[in-house]
């Protein structure tokens, strides 16, 4: 009885796989040329800039990166404000929520943002490994993305992305050059315990100090943590030895890295601790003694302090910082390339590649330019010298202090 | 005798109401005691009996094919391509979990792994670039090896004791790809919390599916080729001694089901859809991370497959829509118009679904909007700060609601106090009586249009999840079966 | 970064006994606070055969109103009350908050689906603990909040220096062990046996042993078992808030996505120890603590989570229905 029946099913089954076969085949042969048309295309369209233009700003907002995401859009936020009450020109920033650590949503928001006729620009995203994944939808759809937090030296100094990506940050081989340099010449250090944080920010700093250090001799144990999940550190505090002189720990939750400090103090031992620009957060790092290496901020720059007073609620934020930077640098390339009332991608991108932001209106602390060749750690794309990290440290009020 | 056939039989009596003698009165009225419900999911479910699964697999494919050609790239990537990846990997959750009834909390795992094999051997992590004819099938064996390897422990162990031993293998994949990353011919195995980058795009006899269009019939192909296949496994004898399975395995067993043989194939096919499915993934991002495989990425699949239904196919790709269309459109890159026109359809909908008469729904409505106009006009005149709030990203709809709903202005904590209130007066008015709470309704969706406007709109993303987490309950409340699946009764 | 077998008992050799006995500290305290959080999957689960994926979230709750209340009398580090009455205090609120909390969630999401399949109850759980974790982001926001439990009462906190918290009240082998750590381990243990006497001997705890042992019969015996399960995730959810508090004054920082791995770790040493067994929950909790410390000691961050899955998957193989669970009988 089954039998009989199946027959006709089967037929239908079949029919529908045919149908579905031969429309993958004729439409991959339409498709095949129509595709190669469309990057020029959406490269060299000319938009009318009118009043307001648009550009994207792709954070992870929500997710385990959220905190992180969130003061990107904060001081993103803040950047549109203060540019649109300044300027004839307003921008308009277009929102994308990567969800950081899933890359695909960081793709989905790259295809969105480009087929987004309007996006002239794009800040974001924020991890290194969203730029990896996000490098071929912004590069057929021409747009430039200017990141803040994405510090990968292989970004740039590959030169795969040159007047693609440009970021207002400076690299993991800059930022660890200088760590391993103060570590070894100012607080003359040979034993090191450096702990990563399982994430890409941190394995690409610690990799870099360990391989330093080492070459200069010091003798250097590396760990390794997920400061993601764990708040207890003490078992991870135990495979210190009583006799380390330096922990480098280049995280990014300032809070975690606190907590860490504390547990560590308390176990008897008495490192120093040493951190990245994402320890730079005097709202979540309070322990005397810490060193960081992070940009020349100056801390009662009156744009901070209205952010403090704004939207940061009594923080500072400092982590989102270079992305308001970031908002600037498309903001004005945008202003330019609208100058006779309409702008391309591909203007837009190219008076990114020649921003000059003299020091005294830059919020880093240095001038901003961008490197245009690969001149190690530099790559295209990376800030000119003198983009340099300086050294801070936490003196008994819980404030950072430059000293290097 | 042959006088008495001759006579002709007495007329029936006409007893309309009163049992019939030699008639079984439950068969003869089996008609009328069927349930037959009325109006739109009456007509759905008749509709359905006459659309037969290969036709509705002929008209999801022949749409489907369509799409291209009428959504631009960004949109083609969002609402084609991830709800293509989502029928996917729900039909393969569906083998396990709704076929086999087996409770599997690691399932990402083995979209990750086969995601990571074929970045292994097709990219220039070790420099190898096997062309993906041979690379896909050997991935799917693996992958499907793999799941055969975790179907062991399942013999041993009972539903929420497996559930904790996937969800351990699931963890442990991550940590492995992400920390541990242990150096084989020289490299990281995995890449670290870099992960593999660079990978080769799927080529077959020449042909790169390196564009999304192309990338999204690749998706289109497989999934007609798997929806086709587990239809033919469902309507085998293989499909239900799976349907027993699920149903009851201790019964399964005890009339001869081989029941340790279908949880292994039933882990051996789910893992093998998943492998796949990874091995197109990472052609489409070009890179794979430890972040593509975790926690979030189970839970959107499980909603995937528990809103369309566990055991329903259909229902799979009705999920993966519902889930992939519903969550973008409430996400921060769409204009707030969109999410807001949602959110005001949703409270519409909801006071429908309550009262179930047209005339109520309109006077609530009504007894709403003049609320709201009442409620701004008594504030504006005593204290002008607080009605005079701007609204986020208006546009015209935007200015009639300025008229309508209380923004106050420069009161941070009104939002939040608006929407414990909010939560505290859904609660309460779940306890009131059906007849009483329509005097509840107006003001309890007025204030939900308030929180809306000063606390969800601020924090879109984050609105997100929290009408994801309440729409769950709601749902299991109302349909636990979710959309397109039966509804079961669990004998404890 | 390889980690080859002898390097491990390299480490073993290194850390010596003062590094065993730092371990077994760091693990008895961590496995208290799972102890407590797995009780409440336990004993909800032996009720209503529910995994409670909001737990986890209630444990966070608690933490919450703990920082709550402490900011309430002024913050740390120095609060305007003495320290043992503002942490009792914190308890007590917390603990109180958490139990209403717990109950409200029984009665509005789990109680209209008490007859329903397993597998809808476990899907309402999840939506519960997205509703909760979320809420608590939208109303509070991201960053982290901390209790500065190392500072908490010191004399000098300008001067960094630790506060009675943090001070060893002795030492073992060359390590310190600190009061926060004693006194949540003692805490920890006091409420477990309040626990099991509470279980044992009184006429709630009978009720509830028979409800989880069979519903209906015990409906029949003229048991009010809606209140008897409210009861249950009002205790349940008791013990997580203080775990939320103990865990706040041991690590200081809190936010909205702590509850997750808790709750993950917490429902782990539930099933290992064996679910449905209230011993077998304290069991499994500190021994989910104990594999943690010492796999994270001696093998360090890149093996160890692979290592406690290692072991915790071998137990269960071994004992399928977990250390102290019944051997399950089928009824047919």
């Amino acid at each position: 009885m089954q039998r009989r029946g199946h027959r006709p099913r089967t037929y239908a089954a079949l029919g529908a796989l045919l149908t579905a076969l031969l429309a993958l085949a004729a439409v991959i042969g339409a498709t095949a040329t129509r595709s190669a048309a469309a990057p020029a295309a959406a490269d060299s369209t000319a938009i009318a800039c009118g009043n307001r233009v648009s550009i994207g700003f792709a954070a992870p907002v929500t997710g385990p990166a959220g905190p992180l995401g969130q003061q990107m859009a904060r001081w993103g936020k803040f950047a549109e404000t203060r540019w649109n009450r300044a300027h004839k020109l307003d921008i308009r920033l277009v929102q994308g929520d990567t969800q950081l650590p899933d890359t695909a949503q960081a793709v989905r928001v790259a295809e969105t943002l480009a087929s987004n006729q309007s996006v002239l620009a794009v800040v974001g995203p924020a991890g290194s490994q969203e730029v990896e994944v996000s490098t071929a939808p912004f590069r057929r759809g021409g747009v430039a993305n200017i990141s803040g937090t994405a510090t990968a030296t292989s970004l740039t100094v590959s030169g795969k992305r040159r007047g693609y990506f440009f970021r207002t940050v400076p690299n993991d081989d800059q930022q660890s050059a200088r760590a391993a340099a103060f570590i070894r010449r100012n607080l003359r250090a040979s034993r090191i315990v450096v702990i990563d944080a399982q994430n890409s920010y941190s394995t690409g700093l610690a990799d870099g100090v360990q391989r330093l250090l080492r070459a200069a001799g010091a003798s250097v144990q590396r760990e390794s943590v997920n400061e993601a999940t764990i708040t207890d550190f003490s078992s991870l505090i135990a495979r210190i030895p009583n006799d380390t002189q330096i922990v480098y720990t280049p995280w990014q939750l300032a809070a975690k890295a606190q907590q860490f400090g504390e547990q560590l103090r308390a176990s008897g031992r008495n490192a120093t601790l040493f951190g990245g620009d994402g320890l730079y957060s005097p709202d979540d790092l309070k322990l005397p003694g810490t060193h960081v290496t992070a940009f020349p901020v100056a801390l009662g720059n009156r744009t901070i302090r209205a952010y403090q007073r704004g939207p940061g609620g009594g923080s500072s934020d400092l982590f989102g910082l270079p992305s308001y930077v970031a908002v600037d640098v498309a903001a004005r390339a945008v202003e330019k390339a609208c100058a006779n009332g309409q702008a391309t991608r591909a203007e837009v991108r190219r008076f990114i590649a020649r921003t000059n932001i003299p020091k005294a209106q830059s919020l880093l602390g240095f001038p901003i330019r961008f490197q245009q060749t690969v001149k190690r750690p530099l790559g295209p794309g990376d800030m000119r010298t003198p983009a340099q990290y300086i050294v801070y440290r936490i003196n008994a009020n819980g404030q950072f202090v430059k000293v290097g | 005798m042959g006088s008495q056939s001759d006579r002709p039989l007495p007329p029936e009596p006409v007893e309309p109401d009163g049992p019939r003698v030699g008639v079984d009165e439950w068969v003869a009225s089996a008609d009328r005691l069927q349930d037959r419900p009325a109006g739109v999911a009456g007509a759905l479910r008749r509709a359905g009996e006459v659309v037969t699964p290969p036709i509705q697999l002929a008209i999801f494919a022949g749409l489907a094919a369509t799409v291209p050609f009428w959504l631009g790239t960004g949109d083609l990537f969002t609402y084609g391509i991830f709800v293509l990846l989502y029928v996917l990997l729900g039909l393969g959750l569906n083998t396990i979990v709704g076929f086999a009834g087996l409770l599997d909390l690691g399932y990402v795992a083995f979209f990750g792994f086969g995601a990571y094999m074929y970045a292994i051997l097709s990219s220039d992590h070790y420099g190898i670039h096997w062309p993906a004819i041979v690379t896909v099938p050997l991935v799917v064996v693996t992958t499907a090896s793999l799941g055969l390897l975790l179907g062991i422990p399942s013999r041993r162990l009972l539903g929420d004791y497996l559930a904790i031993v996937t969800l351990f293998f699931g963890q442990a994949f991550v940590v492995f790809v992400n920390a541990t990353n242990p150096v084989v011919a020289g490299k990281g195995l995995t890449g670290g919390p870099n992960g593999i980058a660079d990978i080769d795009p799927l080529s077959f006899f020449g042909l790169e599916a390196t564009t999304r269009t192309q990338q999204y019939y690749v998706l289109l192909v497989s999934a007609v080729l798997i929806l086709t296949g587990l239809h033919f496994v469902n309507q085998s004898r293989t499909g239900r001694a799976l349907r027993s399975l699920r149903e009851d395995p201790l019964a399964a067993g005890a009339i001869g089901i081989p029941v340790n043989r279908l949880k292994l194939m039933a882990f051996a096919i789910g893992a093998g859809i998943a492998g796949f499915t990874g091995c197109i993934f990472g052609t489409l991002l070009t890179a794979v991370t430890a972040g593509n495989f975790d926690i979030p990425i189970l839970i959107t699949i499980y909603a995937v497959v528990i809103l369309g239904g566990f055991g329903s196919l259909s229902g799979v790709v009705l999920g993966a829509l519902v889930i992939t269309v519903s969550f973008q459109f409430l996400a921060p890159e769409n204009p707030q118009n969109n999410a807001r026109v949602l959110f005001y359809l949703l409270i519409v909908l909801v006071i429908v679904l309550l009262l179930r008469s047209w005339w109520r729904v309109a006077l609530v409505l009504a007894a709403t909007v003049a609320l709201g106009v009442a409620v701004q006009a008594a504030v504006e005149a005593v204290a002008p700060s607080w009605a005079g709030g701007p609204v986020v990203e208006g546009g015209r709809l935007g200015d009639l609601i300025d008229s309508w709903v209380l923004i106050p202005e420069g009161h941070q904590d009104f939002g939040n106090v608006a929407y414990v209130a909010l939560v505290v007066a859904v609660l309460a008015v779940t306890q009131l009586r059906p007849s009483r709470r329509i005097f509840a309704l107006p003001a309890v969706a007025y204030l939900a249009a308030v929180v809306w406007e000063t606390s969800f709109v601020l924090q879109p993303a984050v609105a997100r999840w929290i009408l994801f987490g309440a729409l769950l309950v709601v749902l299991m409340n109302v349909r636990p079966q979710g959309l397109l699946g039966t509804p079961r009764v669990e004998i404890v | 970064m390889q980690l080859p077998l002898f390097s491990v008992l390299d480490t073993v050799r290194e850390l010596g006994w003062s590094g065993a006995v730092e371990l077994f500290r760091n693990g008895l305290a961590l496995g208290s606070l799972y102890a407590l959080i797995a009780l409440g999957y336990t004993m909800v689960y032996g009720i209503l055969k529910l995994l409670n994926f909001a737990h986890g979230d209630v444990y966070m709750v608690g933490a919450f109103i703990g920082f709550g209340v402490l900011n309430a009398f002024g913050g740390s580090p120095s609060p305007s009350i003495a320290i043992l009455p503002l942490i009792v205090l914190m308890f007590v609120v917390a603990m109180l908050g958490s139990g209403v909390l717990g109950v409200v969630i029984e009665r509005f999401a789990y109680r209209p689906l008490r007859s329903s399949p397993r597998l809808t109850l476990l899907i309402t759980a999840l939506g519960v603990s997205f509703f909760l974790q979320n809420s608590m982001l939208l109303l509070f926001g991201a960053q982290f909040r901390s209790y500065q439990s190392f500072q908490l009462g010191s004399d000098n906190p300008a001067a960094f220096e630790p506060g009675p918290l943090v001070e060893p009240v002795f030492t073992i082998a060359d390590v310190n062990f600190q009061r926060i750590q004693l006194a949540v381990f003692a805490t920890s243990i006091a409420l477990m046996v309040a626990l099991t006497l509470l279980v044992a001997k009184t006429t709630l705890g009978k009720a509830m042993r028979a409800t989880a042992f069979d519903h209906e019969a015990a409906a029949m015996m003229g048991i009010d078992v809606n209140r008897v399960i409210a009861a249950t995730f009002f205790i349940g959810s008791v013990l997580a808030g203080a775990a939320g508090v103990m865990f706040g004054l041991m690590f200081s920082q809190i936010n909205h996505f702590m509850g997750f791995y808790a709750g993950l770790k917490g429902f782990t040493a539930a099933v290992v120890g064996g679910i449905g067994s209230i011993p077998g929950a304290m069991l499994g909790g500190l021994l989910v603590g104990l594999v943690e410390s010492y796999a994270q000691g001696y093998l360090g961050g890149q093996w160890s989570d692979i290592a406690v899955f290692g072991i915790l998957i071998f137990v269960l193989l071994v004992r399928p229905t977990g250390l102290l669970g019944a051997r399950a009988i089928q009824k047919v």
